[in-house]
């Protein structure tokens, strides 16, 4: 059995790790002889079978096909609808993690409970929808993991290094920063900050765009007029733009599938970079965001680490060199460290000082004495980035006369601004009557290694008190009976 | 400084407290109590003025701007309303042109 297993379950690619005999983590191939699979699942018309990785990629038809399931693992009204049947992303990630689990269990032995590695952003319901899909293949989702936690890990393991350690983890799908503290086996994360839909995907869109005003120019029709041809020009548009890191100039010729001619699509790095400089640049401001958040300054980092497919992008190697006056590493292949990691981190975890990944509050009339000015804000009691597992609490004050009902928003988010928080549930505690406005409700938040939340409302003078778990339980979320009722029917199922 | 607990519903002015949604966005139940109509035939404002940059600021003050913007919009850029989504990414641009126009590309 293999007892320390890491998984990426990525955008674009997943890939298993485990830890062997000596320590160093190793990833397994899948069945098919490759390293990483491609994160795409085909439903096949004729036979009762999913195809998973690149089989998948390739020759399915763009109706039965699913790409990049995880951009919607926080989205309840995402289904996906194949003969008739309604599948959850979580369901179709538990597809792609049961082709790893089942072609990599025969190399490394069997596989029952693993680390999986989430982007640092990622929201309750997308946690929840992780573990859920991990549970419906079959395996105990052990811990989760931030991926540029897991690639700073492995980046620490692999090279020796110490010192403050910002991770620059530009995906398929997101971007995550990560700044931590790296001292022998004892790893601090200091912040996380992340960007969701900014990855290669984006980039890959971008030069689509131009393949097909490139081809309308050059011979007045469209490029593509079906998802089957769009996607294949994708590729081809993907397969450029990972050239243009290795050459300066690309040349590609397409076609459209009308018999409209062959269009010859020149490409230079210098215009690429051009075209995804936007891009670009909020990557530079969520660095900076996460500067600020931990209060450094770029000169203190001691090393900036590489991570996910898109950082081989030469122009994200100059930008960061630029800033921070050192050159950014790459933990060996930038597309594997971060499963490796996760294997590692399976079984370190004890080492590791996490943070809270957002601020929890309640909604509060703010009163200024000074310039006597009243305002509704979000007010922080658990800030984002204070060391896990940790406690908080702020007094507030009753707003009326003879209140029956108190009622505490929990909010998400650091903004003081309401209008850019989110509210994610209520607590209501009832107390005695007849008491006048003012009374002192204390407001304490929690928050547990497993990024778990409680809040806790207590009326200082009755000594009422309500706690609750802080956490997501609507729509998208599945009832153990029915997790275990999918679990057991995907196991019945052909998947290669 | 003190403060008083204020919730939405409350704040709202509403008698009754309605069941809290999940991740619901403060801002469009406010939008709805705050916010009048948009005005028709206004004219498209600049990336300057969707930031909130006056022709007076310093350039300390863009940069803070700026950055307090991004934080933001970055935040409303994963929200599940694609209408709220697409808003985010339309300031986005407008943080970077603002950037590129004021500090240099990168």
């Amino acid at each position: 059995m293999a007892e320390y297993v890491g998984i990426d379950l990525g955008t674009t690619l997943s890939g298993l790790a485990y830890l062997k005999p000596d320590g160093n983590p190793e990833i397994v191939p899948n069945a098919d002889g490759e390293r990483l699979t491609h994160s795409v699942v085909f439903f096949d018309a004729h036979e009762d079978v999913k195809l998973v990785g690149s089989a998948a990629r390739d020759g399915g038809e763009p109706d039965r096909t699913i790409f990049q399931i995880k951009r919607y693992m926080d989205d309840p009204e995402h289904l996906v609808e194949i003969d008739g049947k309604k599948w959850t992303p979580a369901e179709i990630s538990a597809l792609i993690l049961s082709k790893l689990k089942r072609d990599c269990s025969k190399i490394c032995g069997d596989i029952t409970e693993v680390v999986i590695t989430v982007p640092a952003n990622f929201n309750e319901l997308a946690r929840k929808s992780t573990i859920a899909a991990a549970e419906m293949a079959g395996m105990k989702v052990k811990r989760l993991v931030n991926e540029p936690t897991a690639a700073a890990v492995y980046y620490a393991h692999s090279q020796g290094v110490k010192g403050r350690i910002l991770v620059f983890d530009l995906g398929g799908g997101t971007l995550d920063t990560t700044i931590l503290d790296v001292e022998g086996d004892t790893i601090k994360i200091l912040t996380s900050e992340g960007a969701r839909h900014l990855g290669g995907s984006n980039f890959d869109d971008i030069l689509l765009d131009t393949y097909a005003e490139q081809y309308k120019k050059q011979t007045g029709a469209a490029l593509y007029t079906d998802e089957r041809h769009r996607r294949r020009v994708l590729q081809a548009t993907e397969d450029s733009k990972k050239m243009l890191s290795k050459l300066q100039r690309v040349n590609d010729t397409v076609a459209n599938d009308q018999n409209s001619g062959i269009a010859r699509i020149d490409l230079t790095r210098e215009g690429f970079e051009t075209l995804i400089r936007h891009m670009l640049t909020r990557t530079v401001f969520l660095v900076e965001q996460a500067l600020d958040s931990a209060k450094l300054k770029p000169s203190d980092i001691d090393h900036v680490v590489l991570v996910g497919g898109s950082t081989r992008i030469p122009k994200v190697k100059t930008i960061l060199e630029k800033m921070f006056g050192k050159t950014p590493k790459s933990c060996g292949n930038v597309d594997e460290c971060v499963a490796l990691g996760a294997a590692l981190f399976a079984k370190k975890s004890a080492k590791i000082q996490e943070v809270c990944n957002a601020s929890y509050g309640t909604l509060a009339m703010v009163y200024n004495a000074k310039t006597q000015e009243e305002k509704l804000m979000n007010s922080i009691v658990i800030p984002k980035n204070t060391p896990i597992p940790c406690s908080r609490s702020q007094v507030y004050q009753t707003s009326e006369d003879n209140e029956r009902v108190i009622e505490v928003d929990i909010t998400q988010g650091e903004d003081e601004d309401v209008k850019f928080v989110d509210v994610i549930g209520r607590l209501t505690l009832e107390v005695p009557p007849n008491r006048p406005k003012g009374c002192e409700i204390a407001v304490t938040f929690s928050y547990d290694e497993n990024q778990r939340v409680r809040a806790l409302v207590v009326d200082k003078q009755s000594g009422r008190s309500k706690e609750v778990a802080v956490s997501y339980k609507g729509a998208g979320v599945l009832s153990d009976e029915e997790l275990k009722r999918r679990s057991a029917h995907l196991r019945t199922m052909r998947i290669e | 400084m003190f403060k008083i607990l204020k919730s939405l519903s409350k704040s709202l002015g509403g008698g009754k407290p309605a069941e809290a949604k999940p991740a619901a966005k403060a801002g469009s139940l406010l939008d709805k109590v705050n916010k009048g109509a948009p005005l028709k035939n206004e004219p498209p404002k600049s990336v300057e003025e969707l930031c909130g940059i006056t022709p007076k600021m310093a350039k300390d003050e863009i940069r803070a701007q700026l950055k307090l913007l991004f934080r933001r919009y970055n935040r409303s850029a994963s929200s599940l309303d694609a209408k709220i989504r697409a808003e985010a990414d339309k300031m986005l641009d407008a943080i970077v042109q603002v950037r590129e126009k004021h500090f240099g590309e990168i």
